[in-house]
């Protein structure tokens, strides 16, 4: 009986009508026992890999569960990351690397109020993590139906890890970005500050914002922290003696036109902009993101007098030796032109610039000419807007038609308006051997200063800087002086104007300082808007009194950073190097 | 029967899944260990820019300014603090005590007292005022040992001290 059949009637079951179906094969041996065979060694084979990769499985099994081969935090490695997040906008960092701006990541904490299980306990705990958020507040945030509500924007790394440490689901962090100014007010007006998204609003953010954008690596300027520290710092010092309204300043490279530092009093704390500074807080915002330095214009008085005398030595219209009579005040149309302080004589040419004197420069203007003096004080770049990697800069005033009695009062600097920046730039042209330098505040490659154009010839250069010399060392600038470094320099005293009029309170007092004279260096600019006279200064807030002791401090502060060394001021090269032939011999009257 | 070369490739086929797998999971493994370290990367870059502010915030003049004036007192360098060239700098006085020994004979009588004490009053400290005064103070000095016999010249500068040694060599 075949297998087949042997079932059949083994089945109790078995429907007694049925028969099983003759068809059934009747297995034999040959062929199709072999074939059977083939089939029954297969399935084993098949069951045995089958049983193979099961008992992988389960050795695998074995080993994560009492081995411990994958941990929680291997798993970690397989969240994919996005690439490493490149900052919106590069840093800005000065000459020796110092960070300026930076951007910093600060992610932004918000909530899904639809996943927050407990609002009571999340914002208890949230309340003790960020003190200064009202509990009610984040209560009703949490439980609000919406599903996306800000918690708090601009979290310090260690505010993030500490809400990470809640571990309160629903609660996500948003990654932003935020430009932060680790020196705040110090380069407020040069570097500038940014918006929401952080574009640029004022300053290099602003001028060099497409810049900043495409730049991986730091940009850097040509500012020195350090200098800038000392150059606010004496400004601060000369607005807190004289009461000043303001102040500003700035100190250049005059070999290559670089800005070492600028700054611009009162400030603005560039993390902040739109704070009141809680110093003074009676100083509006408007004039506290006002540049004196690049956007204001002003008639800057006596320091005008270099380019004068500058003007008639180059134009060969006076000489070191000529003479020109100060004896009296000049009368043209409805002004006089008076000397503050007049000697009431007949002045050389140094002697004009040494004592200030309004009616020679007058004098001198006039003989060479109204015509030649606009194109002169164009070719200084006087009469157009600076050029400098900022937007805030302004166009200067002077006349439409340029009269005699416009060349006399340009002579001592009434008349023409310009900026602070624009006269540094081309005061550093009359001494640095006549070559004129666009103003940088980027830092150039070492050896890479531009040629420049030449403005004036090397010889009235240098004439200039003996000039510039003896006004610190027998003139108005004799409080400049900084023993063993040589400054030259002159002061202005202008008064403001103040509706139609000259106001004669109001004074505009500065200094321009150039050291060392006989190898010119650094120019220094200060200027003080407003000063008001003190016990010390006898009454006077005069160039001479309030900014040019400034600069005998920031020389005498700055020349050991620079590396300038001291000279003995009384030897003879030095002597013999800046020796006004003209003089030579005769006795040098004090201011 | 299992034919030889069933088993051959039976072999064959569960050595290379193997092998496969093994290195697959080597793979993953090494890609989540690149992304971990990815990852800690991006962490520490964002960790050293933030530092970086921080230390650019903590060291700003301002700061450094009142540290100063709190611990250290230092003022900016004076000009008569500086020396601008080797001439200017004096030698120390330690060095031509035996040297000049007879001079002070000459100047003060009381020979075995004087020494090596005497010399560096004179010497060494130079007055803040008067920076030459060392570099004047050897002249007188250096003419009178000439004149006696035995003791070379008292170097005036660094350099003639060297260019000394060399020649004694």
């Amino acid at each position: 009986m075949t297998i087949a059949a042997q079932r059949f009637d083994d089945n109790p079951c078995r429907p007694r009508h049925f028969k099983p179906p003759p068809c059934v094969a009747i297995v034999s041996d040959g062929p199709a026992k072999q074939a059977l065979e083939a089939c029954r060694t297969r399935l084993l084979v098949t069951g045995g890999l089958f049983a193979l990769v099961f008992a992988v499985v389960a050795l695998r099994v074995v080993e994560i569960v009492a081995v411990g081969g994958s941990t929680a935090e291997s798993q970690i490695g397989r969240l994919r990351i996005a690439p490493a997040p490149v900052p919106s906008h590069a840093d800005i960092v000065d000459r020796n690397g110092n960070v300026l701006a930076a951007t910093l990541d600060s992610p932004s904490l918000y909530a899904n109020p639809k996943q927050i299980v407990d609002a009571g306990d999340a914002t208890r705990k949230l309340v003790k993590v960020f003190p200064n958020l009202g509990a009610a507040e984040v209560y009703a945030k949490l439980t609000s139906s919406k599903s996306f509500v800000w918690i708090k924007r601009h979290l310090t790394p260690t505010e993030q890890y500490s809400v990470n440490q809640l571990g309160i689901p629903g609660l996500e962090f948003e990654r932003e970005e935020r430009r932060v100014y680790p020196d705040a007010a110090l380069t407020s007006h040069v570097v500038g500050y940014t918006g929401i998204d952080n574009a640029g609003f004022a300053g290099v953010e602003r001028a060099l914002d497409g810049v900043l954008k495409e730049r991986r690596e730091p940009l850097q300027l040509s500012l020195d922290l350090r200098l800038q520290y000392i150059l606010h710092e004496e400004l601060q010092r000369v607005i807190d003696d004289f009461t000043a309204k303001g102040a500003g300043g700035l100190i250049m490279d005059v070999n290559s036109g670089e800005i070492l530092a600028m700054a611009s009093l009162p400030d603005f704390d560039p993390n902040h902009p739109a704070a009141p500074d809680p110093e003074h807080p009676a100083i509006s915002l408007a004039d506290r993101m006002f540049d004196r330095i690049t956007l204001g214009v002003y008639e800057l008085g006596s320091i005008f007098k270099i380019f004068t005398v500058a003007m008639a030595l180059d134009a060969g219209t006076s000489t070191t030796s000529s003479t020109y009579d100060a004896s009296h005040p000049i009368r043209i149309g409805r002004f006089t032109i008076a000397d503050y302080h007049g000697k009431h004589r007949v002045l050389s040419v140094p002697e004009i610039l040494m004592y200030s004197s309004n009616i020679g420069a007058a004098r001198m203007a006039a003989a060479v000419g109204g015509q030649k003096q606009k194109e002169f004080l164009g070719r200084l770049g006087l009469l157009e807007a600076p050029k400098i990697e900022i937007s805030e800069v302004a166009e200067p005033h002077f006349p439409a038609r340029w009269r005699e009695v416009n060349t006399m009062t340009i002579a001592f600097g009434h008349g023409v308006s310009v900026t602070p920046l624009s006269f540094a730039t081309a005061a550093a042209a009359l001494v640095n051997g006549g070559f004129l330098l666009p103003a940088t505040l980027v830092k150039l490659p070492a050896g890479s200063a531009p040629r420049g154009q030449q403005v004036i010839s090397a010889k009235t250069s240098e004439q200039m800087r003996k000039l510039m010399r003896l006004v610190v060392e027998h003139g108005t600038g004799t409080m400049a002086a900084a023993p063993g470094y040589l400054v030259g320099g002159k002061t202005g005293t202008a008064e403001k104007v103040s509706g139609r009029h000259y106001a004669e309170r109001k004074l505009l007092s500065s200094f321009v300082g150039v050291f060392p004279i006989n190898d010119p260096k650094y120019l220094i600019l200060a200027m003080v808007d407003e000063p008001h006279p003190n016990k010390q200064s006898h009454g006077y807030a005069t160039g001479g009194w309030t900014a040019a002791p400034a600069i005998s401090r920031i020389v005498q502060r700055i020349a050991p950073l620079l590396g300038v060394q001291p000279v003995d001021e009384s030897s003879p090269e030095v002597q013999r190097a800046l020796m006004v032939e003209s003089l030579q011999g005769k006795r040098i009257e004090a201011y | 029967m299992i034919k030889l070369s069933t088993l051959f490739w039976l072999v064959v086929v569960s050595t290379t899944g193997f092998a496969m797998f093994a290195v697959k999971y080597g793979v993953q493994s090494l890609e989540d260990e690149l992304n971990r370290t990815k990852k800690a990367v991006v962490a520490e870059v964002h960790a050293i820019r933030s530092d970086e502010a921080e230390w650019a915030y903590l060291t700003r003049p301002e700061t450094l300014d009142e540290m100063n004036r709190r611990h250290l007192s230092l003022g900016p360098i004076a000009t008569r603090q500086l020396r601008t060239t080797l001439t200017d700098i004096p030698l120390r006085a330690a060095a031509p005590v035996a040297v000049d020994a007879p001079v002070v004979a000459v100047a003060e009588p009381p020979v075995e007292s004087a020494p090596p004490t005497i010399l560096a009053s004179t010497i060494a400290p130079v007055s803040p005022e008067k920076p030459l005064e060392a570099a004047e103070l050897a002249k007188p000095v250096s003419t009178k040992t000439l004149a006696k016999p035995v003791p070379p010249r008292r170097p005036r500068s660094l350099d003639e001290l060297i260019a000394q040694v060399a020649a004694s060599r």
